[in-house]
């Protein structure tokens, strides 16, 4: 079933989440053809079939999705955009406990809060603010200072604001539409583990990649 | 008179406003809150823990400064210890990730199996340091 010289174009994420079993090339990337039929005929050609509810993750190549489009139209151009390998992962169908999930969102907020208390103490603490506010107020005012002054307050006033500035937010107001640091160095963090995966199972040549029979992804733990 | 007291909260507002930009920006590219967030698979709370961080870094700053009395949470005293505990811990461990002290040292010594016993090592290390340190009272 030969085509005319037709152009697909394929652009996948390098991080996909398969919600079914059988996994169609349509589930993992993206795609753009000029001929209508061939697009959805080759977004619904079967690429994966994951074995047992369980989690699994593959990393696969973009050139076994393609071999596997050849194969149905040997003739058919096609035109990687995206990443080059992919990594797919398949969560099972167990349902994320939402109470186990409360107490562990709630033990994070703990620790955030008492930890940041903690720090910014330990700084005050360690560079002696006390001493330096103590310091200044004689050398401003050529008397000691009785109990606390303009320093402290406007200290922690300038601390708060430093801080909202800092995380760009607060509660659900945000102030630019910029993403706040966290949300940064999350998707910095999230970089690095895919280009992990990738590697390591590139390493242990588990990857699907043309020219390998295997198709046993890892197990995830 | 005024006058200094104008100088002095210009100091205070932007000693207040620097700090607070060096130390939380340290904490967060440390990465601590963002693999917490991993950790959990919360990765979407993302906001709600820079909230806790922020209140957390305002109150702590205030109940230092000020000395407020705090005797009504004295039965929360475990709480704040082990969470700034562990708080710290990670930073300790994500400050020698960042400058990636581990893959350094791995590589030098032709380590590559057993890493696990490497970090549980370090991390025995550092609670016996710590007790060695509060017991003696250094």
């Amino acid at each position: 079933m030969s085509v005319t010289k037709e152009i697909l174009y394929i652009k996948g994420d390098q991080n996909v989440e398969v919600k079914s079993q059988d996994v169609t090339l349509g589930d993992l990337v993206s795609m753009e053809c000029a001929q209508e039929h061939v697009l959805s005929k080759v977004k619904s050609l079967k690429f994966l079939k994951i074995p047992d509810q369980g989690k699994h993750r593959y990393v696969v190549s973009i050139l076994k999705m393609i071999e596997c489009i050849h194969k149905e139209y040997p003739n058919l151009e096609i035109q990687n955009v995206g990443a080059t390998d992919i990594i797919v992962t398949y969560e099972g169908t167990k349902q994320k406990n939402r109470v186990w999930e409360a107490c562990q969102v709630t033990l994070v907020v703990i620790t955030c809060f008492i930890g940041a208390a903690f720090a910014i103490m330990a700084f005050n603490n360690d560079s002696g603010v006390p001493e330096i506010f103590e310091q200044i107020y004689e050398q401003f005012m050529g008397k000691k200072a009785a109990g606390f002054n303009i320093l402290e307050l406007t200290y922690s006033i300038g601390l708060g604001l430093g801080i909202i500035i800092f995380f760009n937010h607060f509660g659900k107001k945000k102030f630019t539409v910029d993403p706040t640091p966290i949300e940064v160095e999350m998707s910095l963090y999230e970089n690095d583990i895919q280009t992990t995966l990738i590697a390591q199972s590139s390493r242990r040549g588990q990857e699907l990649d043309v020219g390998k029979t295997n198709s046993n992804g890892s197990h995830r733990s | 008179m005024w006058v200094k007291q104008i100088v002095m909260a210009l100091i205070g507002l932007s000693a207040g406003s620097i700090v607070a930009g060096g130390l939380f920006g340290f904490v967060v590219s440390l990465g601590i809150v963002s693999d917490f967030a991993d950790r959990t698979g919360t990765a979407n709370r993302i906001g709600l823990y820079e909230d806790a961080v922020a209140v957390g870094g305002i109150l702590g700053n205030l109940a230092l400064l000020y000395e407020f009395p705090l005797t009504m949470f004295s039965p929360f005293l475990g709480l704040f210890g082990i969470f700034s505990g562990v708080f710290v811990g990670c930073w300790a461990l994500a400050l020698a990730e960042v400058l990636n002290v581990f893959p350094i040292f791995l590589r030098r010594i032709n380590v590559t199996k057993g890493i696990g016993f490497v970090i549980l090592g370090i991390a025995v290390g550092k609670v016996l340091g710590a007790s060695v340190y509060f017991f003696f009272g250094w």
